[in-house]
């Protein structure tokens, strides 16, 4: 299972599809759990012609939203097997309040059924051989994160056990890779190097990269290439130059700060459409450690 | 009172502009204040912004007709102040103290959108005129005006307030005061998710429901100034690459809600001169890499001009600014071009 993780608008959404496209082109059966709903992803992303293009991915890929009031009613369902009562239970406002209110519940079932879908198999061979899960925002997803540890902490009783359970499964390394990603806006990096410290800290959960999203051919131009280039320029080249050196600084301070390798994925100059350009960052994912 | 509220998705630059917003209304000689979410560094820095303020003035040079002002929207500090003030003196304790306050204020999901009409609400009773929005990040940030609503049912149900007030007592003495059916309910309820959280739950809303009956009557009111065309106008703050999607599903949100868009302002366009300086080499490829950037950026401009331009009052562009540039330096860069 990896995890893309990081603060909003640094194209978790978008890399995760990207190697899900690209794994499932080898040919391997890929679910990517995204955190918008289908409808809202379809607007931020279209796979207009998937099954043309790349039809060995398209049998692969399977996309999902997980809407954690669902998962409920399932288990509200699985409770009580007479529907009508079932029905009853679920359209009572005791119910669809408590459901709202209580902190952390809907966080709970939501990582519960994470875990099921990663461990998924039939007749002994797993049902996906990579689980994507594009997070929320850091906050979110750490307040879901925190939400198997608080169950098991603040309770007693079955969702205690299943808490506990859940927080030693995304403790794990070995089932788990981490991906913050960030891109090179000052916030964005900021969020990325609390966030590694915070999964460090609370859930003993070291990243198994950082990925830096949108850079410029400039970023990672090696010291060589860089002395190379006029020390200014006007217009254009003065704009480039100026970006370069931007870029190449919030990546020093990033390795300083950071013991992880890090992956840059350059933004995309030119697609034909959205499946293009996951293609596109598919590839400059090659990089990714222990994925591909 | 005017209001304005900044929208957009994740990383598009939001509170800078809503910032460079309020700068402009100032120059404009209102007294204007921005409350913002979560401002990077130099931006907080610029704006004097600390945990615990509430509001702080920002320095103007040189000194504009009106004044600035800036708030950050500190979910816990405007929880507390709702507690402090609304609340009977004897529970204020008992709520700040309670193991279900801390989970509630600290875990953001919900809480900034709760507490985002509060400040508002806040802020006019202190005598602001101008106010300047900077949303949650995401496509759901209309949750903001969704989620009060919401809270306002849940407060107002009858069952809320019934079980607000009675259930420590039912509880405790195993009446059936609310009727078979309620007890029963609850049976069923914590069978399934935990006596202990829903007891939790319960025992935190019996002392809660004070301040949330309140914060329901007065979210109300300032959802109803929101909704206000003559009051509040929304802006959708987007990057060239995501504008004619941002613009097409906010325009439509807004719709749907009633809410007045007052405009489009594209951020971090890359406006480069496609001729002139040509360079050998590594900085060749780059300058053309940067050109087929821009390029791009001008064709998704061209297309959000085509399809919006009527529809929406004002559709600007804001350019990358240059990398020397930040702090008030970059706001009063942009204030200009935001429109006040």
């Amino acid at each position: 299972m990896a995890i893309f993780c990081g603060k909003g608008g640094v194209g978790k959404t978008t890399l995760s599809l990207a190697l899900g496209l690209r794994l499932a082109g080898q040919g391997r059966r890929v679910l990517v759990v995204s955190s918008h709903p289908l409808p809202e992803l379809a607007i931020a992303v279209s796979l207009d012609g998937l099954a043309t293009h790349y039809p060995v991915a398209a049998r692969n890929l399977f996309v999902v939203h997980i809407d954690p009031k669902e998962l409920l009613k399932e288990v509200v369902e699985r409770n009580f097997p007479v529907e009508w009562v079932a029905r009853a239970v679920l359209n009572s406002s005791i119910y669809q309040n408590l459901v709202e209110v209580a902190p952390g519940l809907k966080e709970f079932y939501f990582l519960a059924r994470l875990q099921a879908l990663a461990e998924r198999s039939a007749k002994g061979v797993p049902s996906y051989e990579a689980l994507l899960w594009d997070a929320p925002a850091t906050g979110h997803f750490l307040s879901t994160l925190a939400s198997a540890r608080n169950f098991e902490t603040f309770l007693t009783g079955p969702l205690a056990a299943a808490g506990g359970e859940l927080h030693r499964f995304f403790s794990n390394m070995a089932d788990v890779a981490v991906f913050p990603t960030t891109t090179l806006e000052e916030m964005a990096i900021e969020e990325t190097l609390e966030l590694c410290d915070k999964l460090a800290a609370g859930y003993q959960l070291r990243p198994r990269g950082v990925v830096a999203n949108l850079i410029s051919p400039l970023a990672l131009a090696s010291e060589a290439e860089w002395e190379s280039l006029p020390a200014q320029g006007e217009g254009a080249l003065g704009f480039a130059l100026d970006r370069g050196a931007l870029e190449r600084e919030r990546i020093a301070a990033l390795r300083r700060r950071l013991d992880r390798p890090l992956v840059g994925v350059e933004r995309i100059r030119y697609s034909r459409n959205d499946l293009d350009a996951l293609h596109q960052i598919g590839e400059a994912l090659g990089g990714l450690p222990g994925w591909l | 009172m005017r209001i304005t509220v900044y929208l957009g998705t994740g990383g598009v630059g939001k509170t800078s502009v809503a910032a460079a917003s309020a700068l402009a209304q100032a120059r404009a000689g209102h007294k204007a204040l921005v409350l913002t979410i979560d401002p990077a560094l130099r931006l907080r820095t610029a704006l004097r912004l600390r945990e615990g303020v509430l509001e702080q003035q920002v320095d103007l040079e040189p000194a504009a007709t009106g004044e600035l002002w800036a708030a950050l929207l500190d979910v816990r500090a405007t929880l507390d102040e709702a507690v402090h003030l609304y609340a009977p003196a004897a529970l204020v304790q008992p709520i700040l103290r309670h193991p279900i306050y801390a989970t509630i204020a600290d875990s953001l999901v919900g809480m900034q959108e709760l507490m985002a009409v509060e400040r508002i609400d806040q802020l006019a009773r202190r005598g602001f005129e101008n106010l300047v929005v900077d949303t949650a990040p995401s496509r759901h940030a209309l949750e903001f005006l969704d989620k009060p609503m919401f809270f306002a049912d849940l407060v107002s149900s009858n069952w809320v307030r019934l079980v607000g007030r009675t259930y420590k007592f039912v509880a405790g003495s195993g009446l059936a005061s609310l009727g078979r059916k309620s007890i029963d309910f609850y049976q069923r309820v914590e069978s399934i998710l935990g006596a202990n959280l829903v007891r939790q739950v319960l025992d935190f809303y019996s002392i809660f429901v004070s301040i949330a009956e309140g914060y329901a009557a007065r979210a109300e009111k300032t959802v109803a100034l929101l909704k206000d065309p003559a009051v509040t106008e929304f802006r959708i703050v987007t990057t060239p690459q995501k504008a004619q999607r941002d613009a097409r599903y906010f325009v439509h949100a807004l719709e749907q809600r009633r809410f007045r868009a007052g405009g489009l302002l594209v951020n971090r366009v890359w406006d480069l001169p496609a001729e002139g300086i040509e360079a050998p080499g590594l900085a060749g490829e780059a300058l053309e890499w940067y050109r087929a950037v821009s390029r791009a950026h001008r064709q998704a401009l061209d297309a959000v001009q085509r399809e919006f331009g009527g529809r929406l009052g004002v559709i600007r562009a804001l350019p990358e600014l240059a990398r020397d540039i930040d702090g008030m330096a970059a706001l009063e860069r942009i204030a200009p071009l935001v429109f006040p």
